[in-house]
């Protein structure tokens, strides 16, 4: 207690490794001669752990005997997995969506059932195939990644090509001239049918609706507990820090590849069209994933069950990074309707590390994480996080206020740590340059910070919030009335809409 | 007042606290940079040995960085880190990896003798040569391989010897396509059926390993698979299509000298086999090497 007063003082107090006082971190291990990188996660009726791996195959994990099984095999990185009623799995992978059955019972899938394979591929390697998320319908809800100009087209692709576009196919698609064409190619490109779109099956597959488009490298989809289908996307050309969005039918989410594939569309190049017309057309991003300092590729959003960690976050959203030691909890809020949302950390400096990919849930309410890297920054393996049930301190809610913000803390703050709370505020600039810095960025003054008399909600007083800036409340210097800091210690708030 | 809060802004935020060159690190770099070893991007080993004394190439690097090295992916962009920044990193990287010796990067596929690799039958999806995007490599024996197009639904071609070398594409996010470990001895330009409506993709279900191939042409769903004819000798395709047609079926295969074609029915022509409509509710032609 002494020490921490101490420490915090002198604003030494990382504490390191705390998550590990109320978490246990435990590799598990890895299924012998399987290169461990983790495509896809889900959980079976069971309670056993379906994990999808690069080279294709789908083992399930059970945890009682700590064995692994064969399930499937031979898929070509698979990015998504869904189990559903009957047992069978259905998969994402690059050439389509398929579902895997066992009809003989023999512990392994006898059918690749395709269920929907109906769009584009160039070959190239940065169109990757993400999903199913499933809505309360039944509707499938699938996101196709664009290509790269890291590499060009393949010779063969898979359905049409669009003229739209400085490069004609011969161009696209010829490594020798690759090196003069890529940069009138665009930093990424759309230019077979459906890539940067959300696409909407039916439930059986049969019926597709073009749903969305805009996307970039969308390596995360899923509902939050509220209905509300998220994905996150990646930093680039386009895209100042990596989003999150909530996303609408029909709306256009920034990156313009994709908009040759609308139905009605003008003919003109994506990349020609004014940024200002492009701006006015997307939807905003619902948070922000500031670049290098909380996440630089987000990836699968889960719903936290109950059980799995206290009470006063069950529910809320989860969504794992590859790139920089953390996971992320998302705090919902809503202006007017408007969906934004506070980003805070979880599992910061945690023994968790880096490369965070998916994750699923275990019947004892344990926290499966896999890995993956694929070349990138990342890693390997499945952690198994696992909460004792005693409580700690941490940011529950954010809440967006006329003149600053409302927080709710699962434990009571000692008023005496507020003084070194800090709020900053930046914006990004939407442009086609790969990444963004940080633009305006202020230290707020902050006018009053009022504690309720129980501790719990710390009402914060910045003046009127700024619309379109990305608001981090610094809480590493807040200790409750227990000496304890608050684990998730900070937290970015997107303004979306600023309330009257 | 603007200049006001631009120099409170830069006070609060830029000379209160020196960047520390450690942290920079950690938060921008360390994800693909270790000290002794290239991983995704080189070791600081060997960042050392390319920029010690030269802080403003450095610099220029980190800010503008392009792709220097094949199968290595381009570095984004530290702009965001600032100058003042990046000479503290670079300041940390020069002194971290002061005396320290790169280590040689493995090499060759970690797993090409691991079980699930080298089991036959094996089927697997992966970027092919010759192929279209959605293909499909078969082992059907330890010598007899073929790749099968889900995108047009059609054997593309077949070889003996080994089966493939998926380590190009595995070992990074699939820029390169895999390879084939053996002899071409077989190709077709196109489907047999020489579909006049475009082939839906259905999936395939495993019978002993191997894949049955179902696609949909028109109102007909068609199965098709393959076994191994002996040593490498050659392979077996059977089909069944679903309805039978009522009108005799026509079948154009490759006119290939290196190979011999016989069946169960129908009847040959050189390389063209005629069969009745009933016959093609199941059929199984041979392919033999010569």
């Amino acid at each position: 207690m002494k020490l921490r007063i101490l420490c915090s003082l002198l604003s030494l107090c990382t504490v390191a490794s705390a998550w590990t006082d109320y978490f246990s971190f435990d590799t598990i291990p890895n299924p012998a001669g399987i290169d461990p990188q983790v495509g896809a996660m889900d959980t079976m009726p069971d309670g056993r752990i379906a994990v999808a791996f690069h080279r294709g195959e789908v083992m399930f994990y059970n945890p009682t005997n700590q064995s692994w099984s064969l399930f499937a095999s031979g898929l070509q990185e698979p990015l998504g997995m869904l189990i559903e009623k009957d047992g069978s799995i259905l998969v994402m992978q690059r050439a389509e969506l398929t579902r895997l059955k066992d009809t003989d019972g023999d512990g392994s899938a006898d059918e690749y059932e395709t269920v929907f394979d109906d769009f584009g591929m160039s070959g190239n390697y940065h169109e990757f195939a993400y999903g199913p998320a499933k809505d309360a319908e039944g509707n499938l809800y699938i996101v196709l990644g664009i290509a790269s100009n890291g590499a060009s087209m393949a010779g063969e692709i898979r359905g049409e090509f669009s003229e739209v576009g400085e490069v004609d196919r011969e161009g696209m698609s010829d490594k020798k001239l690759w090196g003069k064409n890529k940069g009138k190619a665009g930093r990424m490109y759309a230019r077979v049918k459906w890539r940067g779109w959300v696409l909407k099956l039916s439930p059986d597959g049969k019926k597709m609706e073009p749903y969305a488009d805009g996307l970039r490298s969308p390596n995360g989809i899923g509902f939050d507990a509220k209905g509300r289908l998220l994905i996150t996307d990646n930093q680039g050309d386009w895209r100042p820090t990596s989003p999150l969005y909530d996303i609408k039918k029909d709306g256009f989410y920034g990156h313009p590849a994709s908009l040759v594939w609308r139905k009605d569309w003008d003919g003109r190049i994506p990349l020609k069209i004014p940024v200002p017309e492009l701006n006015k057309m997307q939807q905003p991003a619902a948070g922000y994933f500031p670049q290098g300092e909380l996440a630089n590729s987000p990836t699968w959003p889960v719903i936290l069950p109950e059980g799995a960690v206290p009470k006063g976050i069950a529910g809320q959203t989860l969504i794992g990074e590859m790139n920089q030691p953390t996971m992320i909890r998302v705090l919902d809020d809503e202006v007017d309707g408007v969906f934004q949302t506070g980003l805070v950390t979880m599992f910061d400096k945690s023994p968790l590390g880096i490369g965070s990919n998916r994750t699923a849930f275990g019947k004892d309410g344990s926290i499966y994480v896999g890995k993956t890297q694929l070349s990138w920054a990342g890693g390997k393996g499945i952690t198994r996080i696992k909460w004792n049930g005693k409580p700690y301190a941490e940011l529950e809610k954010i809440k967006a206020l006329p003149k600053g913000f409302e927080l709710i803390f699962s434990q009571a703050i000692d008023p005496a740590s507020l003084k070194k709370l800090t709020v900053k505020s930046h914006t990004y600039e939407y442009h086609q340059a790969y990444g963004a810095p940080k633009a305006d960025e202020q230290e707020l003054v902050l006018n009053s910070s009022v504690l309720s008399p129980d501790g719990l909600k710390l009402t914060l007083d910045i003046g009127p919030l700024k619309e379109n800036y990305l608001h981090l409340i610094d809480m590493s210097a807040l200790l409750t009335k227990d000496g304890s800091k608050i684990y998730g210690d900070k937290v970015w708030y997107q303004v979306v809409k600023a309330p009257k | 007042m603007k200049f006001f809060l631009a120099f409170l802004s830069l006070t609060t935020l830029g000379f209160a606290e020196k960047p520390d060159g450690a942290q920079l690190f950690t938060t921008n770099c360390s994800a693909c940079h270790m000290l002794d070893e290239m991983i995704v991007g080189p070791s600081l080993a060997e960042i050392r040995s390319i920029y010690n004394g030269k802080p403003d190439d450095f610099l220029k690097w980190c800010v503008k960085p392009s792709k220097k090295r094949p199968n290595v992916i381009e570095m984004p962009s530290m702009v965001h880190v600032g100058d003042e920044g990046l000479r503290e990193i670079y300041a940390h990287v020069m002194k971290v990896a002061d005396g320290v010796k790169v280590k040689e990067a493995k090499k060759g596929d970690p797993y090409v003798s691991s079980p699930v690799q080298t089991k036959r039958p094996q089927i697997q999806r992966i970027f092919m040569p010759n192929a279209g995007p959605a293909a499909v490599a078969v082992a059907l024996d330890s010598t007899m391989s073929l790749c099968w197009d889900a995108g047009e639904c059609r054997l593309r071609y077949s070889w003996n010897g080994g089966f493939i070398d998926g380590y190009p594409y595995w070992q990074g996010n699939g820029s390169s396509l895999a390879k084939v470990l053996g002899s071409i001895r077989y190709v077709e330009a196109r489907s047999p059926f020489e579909n006049a409506v475009e082939p839906k993709f259905a999936g395939y279900r495993i019978e002993k390993g191997l894949p049955v191939f179902k696609y949909q042409l028109g109102d007909r769903l068609i199965t098709e698979s393959f076994s191994a004819i002996a040593n490498g000798g050659g392979f077996n395709r059977s089909f069944t299509l679903t309805p039978t047609p009522s009108a005799p079926v026509v079948l154009n295969f490759p006119e290939d000298q290196k190979v011999a074609y016989t069946s169960d029915k129908g009847k040959w022509t050189g390389s063209t086999l005629t069969l009745k409509g009933a016959d093609t509710a199941a059929f199984t032609i041979n392919v033999t090497f010569k």
